[in-house]
């Protein structure tokens, strides 16, 4: 079933597409290219591409998603194989099973989440470590022999 | 090697040493990575998140494929060993560097042998290896991720949702089992974890 919510009540302003969310539920399967500008949730099967430049994509704990994805924001949740490009961040939940290749600016991961991917996240000019203090825990191999 | 039955202990003052410490083999690890521009590495779990981000901002590439999950999913499974290994499938010489943690401890030698022969096969030449085994008084009462913070300090995290059998070793053992790859360093700590850097020629 697709739902459309708008979680942005004001009716004196023009209707904003920030904050509509479209739902694509559990009985649901599409096969093919989804475009939009506005928010998406899949909780049933999706085959092909997604874009939503500027908007955020959750793929719900029951999604099942076999796609090329660009949009700005990026969860997921349940079971999705193929590459994420991603404007702003990606979110790995603990019930994600995920499978493929990541670019993103930031990137979040769950302890339990599956993951085989490959990321590339935007680099931060190289930052030299600080030089550590003596580390009083430690004995070499060649010292405990001393 | 021999399998444990140890119990978890309960000194506190040991659970708050075994909690965190600074790996020098972490530091070395990064910095071989540096000097190595545009680097590759394959991070074999468990998934950690900031663990993630960590490498992925130092390094063209992270790969990460989480070997403790499919193993613990197999053994609840009953399925063979080898559906496993089919996972790093990735070509000849794609990496720069492997981070193994502490894999070892959770697989018995025969498969041990068979990581060993892959990774020889992914890693390229010069490319280094991060390995982590506990020692006697540092059996775990859980499988842990290595949690990177600042500084190089690492904090041991339990994943309470994977269930894996610990082999402990003496460091002959490792050593002969990862015997491909030449050791760089070793370091052990107080709280009875070994570190290992070894390099491929």
């Amino acid at each position: 079933m697709l739902r459309k919510t708008k979680s942005v009540e004001n009716n004196n302003m023009p209707a904003p597409s920030m904050g509509e969310k479209t739902i694509i539920g559990e009985q649901i399967s599409i096969e093919g290219c989804i475009q939009g500008k506005g928010d998406l949730v899949i909780d049933g099967s999706i085959k092909g591409s997604i874009e939503l430049e500027e908007h955020h994509l959750t793929v719900g704990p029951k999604g099942q998603v076999e796609a090329d994805i660009h949009a700005d924001n990026v969860t997921i949740s349940g079971r999705m194989t193929g590459n994420i490009k991603a404007g702003c961040k990606v979110e790995i939940t603990k019930e994600a099973d995920f499978n493929g290749e990541i670019k993103a600016k930031r990137i979040s991961v769950e302890d339990g989440a599956y993951l085989k991917a490959a990321i590339e996240l935007e680099r931060e000019p190289q930052k030299k470590a600080a030089p550590e203090r003596e580390p009083l825990t430690l004995v070499s191999e060649t010292d405990k022999s001393k | 090697m021999a399998i444990s039955t140890h119990q978890p202990w309960e000194d506190p003052a040991f659970e708050s040493e075994l909690a965190s410490y600074t790996s020098n083999v972490l530091r070395l690890f990064v910095e071989g990575l540096e000097r190595r521009q545009e680097g590759e590495v394959l991070d074999v779990g468990p998934v950690c998140g900031s663990n993630i981000t960590f490498f992925a901002q130092r390094v063209k590439k992270l790969y990460v494929c989480d070997m403790f999950l499919l193993l613990d999913r197999n053994r609840r499974n009953g399925l063979a060993f080898n559906r496993v290994w089919q996972h790093l499938d990735y070509p000849p010489q794609s990496f720069d560097g492997i981070l193994l943690w502490d894999l070892v401890d959770r697989l018995d030698d025969t498969e041990v042998g068979r990581l060993v022969e892959l990774y020889e096969n992914m890693l390229r030449p010069g490319g280094i290896v991060m390995g982590i085994v506990l020692g006697k008084q540092a059996i775990p009462q859980a499988v842990n991720s290595f949690v990177i913070g600042d500084g190089f300090r690492l904090y041991l995290r339990p994943q309470h949702h994977l269930n894996l059998p610990f082999y402990l070793r003496q460091n002959r053992e490792v050593l002969a089992l990862l015997a491909p790859f030449r050791p760089v360093k070793s370091f052990i700590y107080r709280n009875g974890i070994r570190e290992f850097l070894f390099q491929r020629d």
